[in-house]
């Protein structure tokens, strides 16, 4: 017992002497060095991860002051496997399979995000009604429209994406709070060329300090108006990686909200690249088989 | 067929309790659509908690999770009181009637029963109801139908996965209109069916995919074609033949179809190229010899050389399929009585056709795409008697155009599409609603109107309006 203790305080005083020089090093991060660690943690959920999650979308109103669902949300349940790839692994290889609702089961979706801007992020859906996979065209879009959602959700593939961060003026504005944490306000604003493929003329983001995890996003038009707000909830730290479990994303034009909860998140598996290719929507009996050996290696 | 009375009231039954939506929760303002959002608002995350309460319940599983079940309940009619001019002085009557009373079970399979092996099907059946085409075909009497669909047991090792049994193989990019899906045949039984995919039927077939490195091969091999089935009794597409028209007699010759594809994907582009010896899925069906007895179906054997390829550039994806056949009947469309050759001969030609098109995200929502199918018989000419013409001389082909906005939180889809031929003798317009009620309930409505000229065959559904609703409960 008295061992514990001591072994839990030995942590604590290493952890402090470690924590203040990294906090005093925080102080001094740029906007820019900020988001690549954001965009760090972002890429680590992702990296050789297999995660569950639930995908709950709705029409919202005001109900006691509070935003409320007016209608019963509707309900996905989906499986998504991960990996790293290129220079730092910054590009990343996914595949969500859909498994609920039951009319939409095996409907699956394999993406490839990359890190650099000069190239379109790329995306194949399988659909069995049409019984081939379809390259779907969502790599950008004009300042009127937003590229492809993801299963009928408020979140799009613009809003999953990570690097590109040459193409985009980031600023930090303030330190400041948000959900009773201490904050980054980072505002990042795309140039020329970026603008033309995005829906958004500015970002303004809300990064805990600590944990690297975006508590709030805001999204901004051309015309200087609020369309999207990202709210980041339940922060946990899940296989050593800090992680907003329940992510709401509202619009506000539509308004509309999506939330996704990460019912379980898994890194460090040993995804086969094979796995990530268009096989996996197509070939179900190897998707079932490799899905196993995954799940397997989580328990 | 079985004669059953006590389903007549079972399609009202799943109306009325289609029509008795999920409640929406109450008391809850719904905003306009210009709400400001300047400040800080309330947002209790609380609201999903619900999601992070079942974690466990995601490893219980049951056998029934294996299958997919939709009902439905359809009907549909002409609405539109009106006559054809079919020729000059003579006008065919065309009344306003229920077509479809159809109730509907769609079951499907899927079993990854053991590691690299899956087991998959499906099968449908149809009962149909009063006023139903095939209900009156039958005399008056309730008429059960039951066919299965996909039947297939697949083994994936390695880079291979071979599956044999009941299938669809589906060639080409252009979606609705490729000049290379001809590997399956279709039943457009109705007007309730115009796209491919849902006409799509599948046959007896042995497919090897083979997935290397940087690109892969799929072949299959069919040891059982299959034929486009005639137009059901009482359809709308059904007219009586001076003969009468069979299924296909294979006697003792065996038939078999097989071909195999490679496809490699680029960034933003995908490619393939295929090869394949097939029969033409339309029988070409000749008067009886002493034009006594049934008609006489013949098939036709072709080579087929395809290549296909897309590119995303954006939101635009650009689709185009080029097909050379050799060997195909000039004249294989005849049905007896209606042969443009006063004396069908065995007129085998080449033809190259291409689709190309494109689809376009607008938006999250909305969608439009277009396809453009067009095809030319090579020395047209050479071969025919004097005073012989074909069916298809020049280029013939038709073209498609689709667009379709989600709305409602996507409960609601709403789609527009436009079928006419190049030639513009014919046009066929579509609006289509479809609401899901809940992740198990959805209704749907459709409206579809056809303007004709005497050069196209739909000259005897011009000025048809049909409206149809299905309502559908999946589990």
């Amino acid at each position: 017992m008295h061992g514990n203790i001591f072994s839990k305080g030995l942590i604590s005083l290493v952890a402090a002497l470690f924590l203040i020089p990294l906090q005093g090093i925080a102080q001094d991060l740029s906007g820019r060095e900020i988001m690549e660690k954001l965009e760090d943690n972002r890429r680590a959920t992702s990296n050789s991860a297999l995660s569950r999650m639930q995908l709950s979308t709705c029409k919202f109103g005001v109900r006691e002051g509070k935003i409320s669902c007016a209608e019963r949300p509707r309900v996905k349940s989906l499986e998504s496997v991960g990996k790293g790839y290129g220079v730092d692994l910054k590009d990343t290889r996914s595949v969500a399979i859909l498994l609920d609702p039951p009319a939409e089961r095996g409907i699956g979706m394999l993406s490839f995000v990359y890190d650099e801007g000069a190239r379109d992020n790329e995306t194949w859906l399988y659909l069995s009604a049409l019984g081939r996979v379809k390259r779907i065209a969502s790599g950008s879009s004009d300042d009127e429209t937003e590229p492809g959602s993801m299963f009928g959700s408020e979140f799009t593939t613009e809003d999953q994406d990570t690097g590109k961060l040459d193409e985009y003026e980031i600023n930090l504005l303030e330190e400041t709070t948000e959900a009773g944490r201490e904050v980054w306000k980072i505002e990042t604003i795309p140039n020329e060329e970026r603008a033309r493929q995005s829906r958004y003329s500015r970002t303004v983001l809300y990064v805990d300090k600590e944990r690297f995890v975006e508590l709030r996003i805001e999204m901004y038009d051309q015309y200087g108006k609020e369309i999207k707000r990202m709210l980041g909830a339940r922060v946990e730290l899940m296989n050593g990686i800090w992680v907003a479990r329940s992510t709401t994303i509202m619009n506000l034009v539509t308004n509309r909200l999506s939330n996704m909860a990460f019912l379980e998140m898994h890194t460090g598996i040993d995804v086969p690249d094979e796995f990530l290719t268009q096989r996996t929507l197509t070939d179900a009996a190897f998707r079932e088989t490799e899905l196993e050996k995954l799940r397997a290696q989580i328990d | 067929m079985m004669k059953i009375k006590k389903f007549a009231g079972l399609g009202v039954v799943t109306l009325l309790t289609a029509l008795n939506p999920a409640k929406a929760q109450d008391d809850v303002l719904v905003l306009d659509d210009d709400v400001q959002f300047d400040g800080d608002f309330a947002f209790d995350d609380d609201l999903f908690s619900s999601a992070f309460d079942g974690d466990s319940s995601a490893n219980t599983s049951s056998w029934l999770d294996d299958f997919t079940i939709k009902i439905s309940q359809q009907v549909s009619g002409q609405i539109n009181n009106h006559g054809v001019e079919i020729a000059p002085g003579f006008s065919l009557p065309r009344q306003a009637e229920l077509e479809t009373n159809r109730l509907g079970v769609n079951i499907r399979y899927q079993n990854a029963f053991a590691p690299g092996w899956l087991l998959q099907a499906s099968a449908q059946v149809r009962i149909y109801l009063n006023d139903d085409y095939q209900y009156r075909a039958e005399g008056g009497s309730i008429d059960i139908e039951t066919r299965g669909n996909e039947l297939f047991l697949q083994r994936s090792f390695d880079q291979h996965s071979i599956k044999l049994g009941r299938q669809t193989v589906v060639w080409g990019e252009t979606s609705g209109n490729s000049v290379l899906d001809v590997i399956n045949t279709t039943e457009f039984r109705d007007f309730n069916i115009i796209d491919i995919e849902d006409a799509r039927l599948n046959q007896w077939m042995l497919v090897w995919d083979y997935f290397g490195e940087d690109s892969n091969f799929s072949s299959f091999v069919n040891l059982y074609p299959e034929f486009n089935p005639p137009a059901v009794r009482g359809s709308p597409f059904f007219f009586e033949p001076e003969f009468n028209i069979t299924d296909y007699d294979r006697d003792s010759s065996l038939l078999f179809e097989a071909g195999t594809q490679w496809r490699k994907s680029f960034e933003g582009s995908d490619i393939s190229f295929m090869v394949a010896y097939l029969f033409e899925n339309q029988l070409r069906f000749e008067d009886p010899i002493n034009q006594m007895g049934d008609a006489v179906a013949e098939n036709n054997d072709f080579f087929l050389l395809g290549f296909s390829a897309n590119r995303a550039i954006g939101k635009l994806l650009l689709n185009f399929d080029l097909a050379y056949s050799h060997d195909v009947l000039a004249d294989s469309f005849n049905f007896p009585g209606t042969a443009s050759l006063a004396n069908p001969v065995n007129l085998k030609k080449d033809q190259i056709g291409t689709s190309m098109g494109f689809e376009y995200a607008i938006s999250n929502d909305q969608s439009v795409s277009l396809g453009i199918q067009a095809q030319m018989l090579l020395d047209e000419d050479e071969g025919l008697l004097p005073g012989q013409s074909l069916l298809n001389d020049g280029v013939f082909g038709s073209w498609l155009m689709r667009y379709s906005n989600t709305l409602m939180n996507s409960d609601l889809d709403i789609s527009w599409t436009l079928q006419g031929d190049l030639a513009a003798n014919s046009l066929l317009a579509l609006v289509g609603a479809d609401y899901t009620i809940n992740d198990n309930w959805a209704v749907g409505g459709q409206i579809i109107g056809i303007a004709s000229n005497e050069e196209s065959p739909l000259l005897f559904f011009a000025e048809d309006v049909r409206l149809s609703a299905t309502v559908t409960y999946s589990f």
